[in-house]
């Protein structure tokens, strides 16, 4: 008894210490009134050439303004661009009026030039050049009128003008960083300017001169943290006042959904941009067979992996392009249905004391799919015993892409997040192959992702896609999703909202078309 | 030859040993890293970029170049002092390494105030009174730091001290709504220079629970040690001759047994430090402290070279130096050492 009283004393002791130290520094609140967000992941660049993480994008999205944007409806709406682009009978050229008296940060003028200026700086230096391959030249025919020549007719090049890559930048700010990257800086059009900048930190605050309207706070600050825990506990306990979903785990992401049911904060969600699937390698000696391919889409319980995994926050997906994209009413790729996974199994020899051993990869330090793998397996335990079983081994993600080429792995859990919100952007990077031998791909997108996949019908409708418009480009991409559905060579599990949650005192947080949050709109008031 | 002759000797052969060992330490990460698996241009670009971009990056980077010639590029840079840029976004490593070392080195050394404190306090006090109640009870204190798994012990505190009291913040280095204050990166030294008092009370009110943390699992080390040494010299013969005399008990502590058992406390302090520079990663994931190894796991995880080679070559410097400066201050205080 005396020990425990002894120790009460000490904690006793211990804790008025601690409670005197935070009272003492209850002191350091100041009258900040900006807004304090938070996510996890440094941003290491500021520079629109070579930003490719989410969190980069984001801020370069409240610092400059793109051609396009897609609002919540998935319609193309103008921003710096005056009106609708103006494509050519040949589909080769595409005329873009610009709106006039709009300034640059710096106080220089927005103009065709400026914009030619960014698009073929990116060209030159920009670390995704792919994304900008169909564009052969950029000219400012007038002041205000911008001339995009493309390579070869592509539909798409709408949803690219949308793409955060290509925000304009002043050219007398980056004269002399032509040619190099300027990491620290951003000088755009945007509703905000940069005030600081560290990887850790960044605040940004209200640009007078913005063209498009009011901002409706008096700044932002984004903050680092490392875990999603600390995220958790960051925006639980005020620390900060809106919290990034990305990289928060599926866990914390569902404690936080209850506590804006329960009123204690607000969630904002945007449009289902990255979807999860499974690739398999279609070339090698387990998965060369078709059927067992198949057999593998019927196995796998999307409803119940996505509710016991992810409480149900990662929808079930049987397509490769989000649902929103709307290019499918019905889903391609088939229901969970163990009997059909068994006919199949069978047809392909398996199951008379037989079994298929399947070793599934997932990346190490992403916890969502470790669980995905782990709950497969158990299903896949209590389904189909008899036939089939996974086995599984946990890589970083780093060596995971550099072996995915190699043809490392027979089965690998990845994810896709279009670079812009237009089916284009899922399909080409998913299934594109540039040399085919039977149904092997040798060269392209099938091999940098692991599957080795290809079919020649299947490539002809996504390049015929490209020459088309409205209906018939959907039903050509319908088509694409089809054969695709029919190779077996991807299995969709799930796709995934951005999501945002701020404090009570908070205005509801919305996105566009995007999945980028609209920061400009939340406005700050009191608790 | 004299003492301090041979200390000499034994001084400068430790100093010229040393930049073998660097290039020693160099060698190997520069030919571990490139055996381990992943790409940077991978960790860069995803997996989605097409061939030609990949190879475009891959020349820019110099990664296309031979394996000798990386090599000897990178000694030659090593040499002239620089320690080259970061693949991911070209940031010179020197700026990058300058900005998160001084968070580690205060989180260091606030750690090791709280940890020697501690320490020194459980251990004095149970050498006072053995086998008693406050001996049991730092014994225990002592082994349950040692056992305790570091990230089980931070999340523990930060939930207990942060997210269920409020009392500090959750994790980071500053105030997200104040202007850090410039200079040194040492966010307290530069706020009292700053004469800013929101400043140090934001850094300090930050640092306390990583430091803390810290210190706690660190203070066993001091304490065992402290207690196991007091407690042998506290039997020696010439204790035991000044007890005789009757010389009082708190004299014979402090002026006799004390100063030569906290020896071992000094060199266990430096080598701490040292290892603490680079070490405290779960800490620093754990609180989100920008510290050097939060910013060594991240590029290890990029695969970003230059910023891992250069990290690791700062961080065995600074280790070679602090356990020469450990070495060379017992020497010079404890009369017995002889090299």
């Amino acid at each position: 008894m005396n020990l425990v009283g002894y120790l009460l004393k000490l904690v006793f002791k211990f804790s008025a210490v601690i409670l005197l130290l935070s009272q003492f520094s209850c002191a350091t609140k100041s009258n900040f009134k900006g807004i304090i967000v938070a996510s996890k992941g440094k941003i290491e660049s500021l520079d629109p050439a070579q930003a490719t993480k989410l969190l980069a994008l984001q801020l370069i999205s409240s610092l400059g303004d793109t051609l396009y944007r897609i609002d919540s409806q998935g319609l193309l709406v103008p921003m710096l661009a005056k009106d609708e682009p103006e494509i050519s009978k040949d589909g080769l050229s595409i005329s873009i009026p610009l709106r006039d008296n709009i300034f640059f940060h710096d106080g220089t003028k927005f103009n065709a030039e400026a914009m030619a200026f960014s698009i073929r700086r990116f060209k030159r230096i920009g670390n995704l050049t792919y994304i900008t391959k169909s564009i052969s030249s950029v000219d400012a025919k007038e002041e205000f009128l911008l001339r995009i020549n493309l390579s070869k007719p592509s539909s798409s090049i709408k949803g690219l003008l949308t793409s955060i890559n290509l925000t304009p930048i002043s050219p007398n700010s980056y004269s002399k960083y032509k040619d190099k990257f300027l990491i620290n800086n951003f000088i755009g059009t945007g509703p905000y300017k940069l005030k600081t900048y560290s990887a850790e930190r960044q605040t940004i605050e209200p640009f007078e001169n913005y063209w498009g309207g009011e901002v409706k706070n008096s700044g932002i600050t984004f903050v680092n943290f490392t875990n999603s825990t600390s995220l958790f506990s960051a925006i639980k306990t005020g620390q900060v006042d809106v919290l990034l979903s990305n990289s928060v785990e599926d866990v914390h992401s569902f404690a936080l959904k209850n506590l804006s049911q329960r009123n204690l904060l607000v969630q904002g969600e945007g449009p289902p941009m990255e979807i999860g699937y499974i690739a398999f390698r279609t070339n090698s000696d387990i998965l060369k067979n078709k059927n067992i391919r198949k057999a593998l889409l019927f196995s796998l319980d999307r409803d119940l992996i996505s509710k016991q995994v992810s409480y149900g926050l990662r929808e079930p997906l049987k397509s490769i392009t989000p649902p929103f994209l709307g290019i499918n009413n019905n889903s391609p790729w088939p229901d969970y249905n163990v009997e059909a996974a068994f006919k199949l199994f069978k047809e392909a020899g398996l199951c008379n004391n037989k079994k298929l051993t399947l070793p599934l990869t997932f990346r190490s330090n992403v916890p969502s799919d470790k669980l995905l793998a782990l709950k497969w397996q158990q299903q896949v335990n209590r389904d189909l015993s008899n036939c089939l079983e996974i086995s599984l081994n946990g890589v970083e993600s780093t060596t995971i892409y550099k072996q995915l080429s190699e043809g490392v792995f027979e089965a690998v859990i990845l994810d896709w997040t279009g670079d812009y919100p237009d089916p284009y952007a899922y399909l080409a990077p998913l299934l594109d192959c540039i040399k085919i031998k039977g149904e092997v791909c040798v060269d392209g997108e099938a091999v940098t992702g692991g599957t080795f996949w290809a079919n020649e019908a299947l490539q002809e409708s996504l390049l015929r896609s490209e020459l088309l418009i409205e209906e018939e480009r959907l039903q050509e991409l319908r088509k694409v999703e089809k054969l695709a559905a029919e190779g077996a060579a991807l299995l969709p599990i799930w796709h995934l909202k951005p999501r945002v949650w701020t404090r009570n005192n908070l205005s509801k947080p919305e996105f566009d078309g995007s999945g980028r949050l609209l920061l400009k709109k939340i406005i700050k008031g009191n608790e | 030859m004299n003492r301090s002759r041979s200390l000499l000797r034994y001084s400068i052969t430790r100093l010229l040993l040393a930049p073998v060992m660097l290039w020693l330490i160099s060698t190997l990460v520069f030919l571990l890293l490139r055996v381990a698996p992943g790409d940077p241009v991978d960790a860069i670009l995803g997996i989605r970029a097409d061939y030609a971009a990949r190879e475009a990056l891959r020349i820019k980077l110099g990664l296309d170049a031979s394996l000798v010639n990386q090599y000897l590029k990178y000694l030659n840079c090593l040499i002239h002092g620089d320690l080259g840029e970061s693949l991911n976004n070209q940031e010179p490593v020197r700026e990058l390494i300058a900005h998160t070392l001084p968070a580690s080195i205060e989180l260091g050394v606030v750690a090791i105030i709280f940890a020697i404190t501690i320490g020194l306090a459980v251990g004095f006090t149970g050498i006072a009174r053995p086998e008693g109640k406050t001996d049991l009870l730092g014994r225990l204190f002592g082994i349950g730091t040692y056992a305790l798994p570091p990230f089980w012990a931070a999340m523990l505190i930060q939930m207990f001290f942060a997210v269920m009291l409020g009392w500090l913040p959750v994790g980071g280095r500053f105030p997200p709504n104040l202007i850090e204050p410039e200079g040194s990166g040492f966010l307290i030294i530069d706020s009292i220079k700053d004469g800013n008092l929101q400043a140090l009370i934001g850094s300090i009110r930050h640092i306390i629970l990583p430091a803390s943390t810290l210190g706690i699992l660190l203070s066993g080390i001091f304490s065992r040690s402290l207690r196991l040494n007091l407690s042998k010299i506290l039997n020696k013969n010439y204790i035991q001759a000044a007890r005789s005399r009757g010389i009082k008990e708190n004299e014979i502590i402090f002026k006799h047994a004390l100063p030569n058992a906290l020896l071992p406390v000094l060199t266990i302090a430096g080598l701490t430090i040292a290892s603490l520079i680079g070490g405290a990663l779960l800490i620093e994931i754990t609180f989100s402290w920008p510290g050097i190894a939060l910013g060594l796991q991240e590029a290890i995880s990029q695969r970003d070279y230059p910023i891992v080679q250069g990290i690791v070559v700062i961080i065995s410097s600074l280790v070679v130096i602090i356990s020469l400066l450990v070495d060379l201050a017992i020497a010079f205080i404890d009369p017995r050492i002889s090299y």
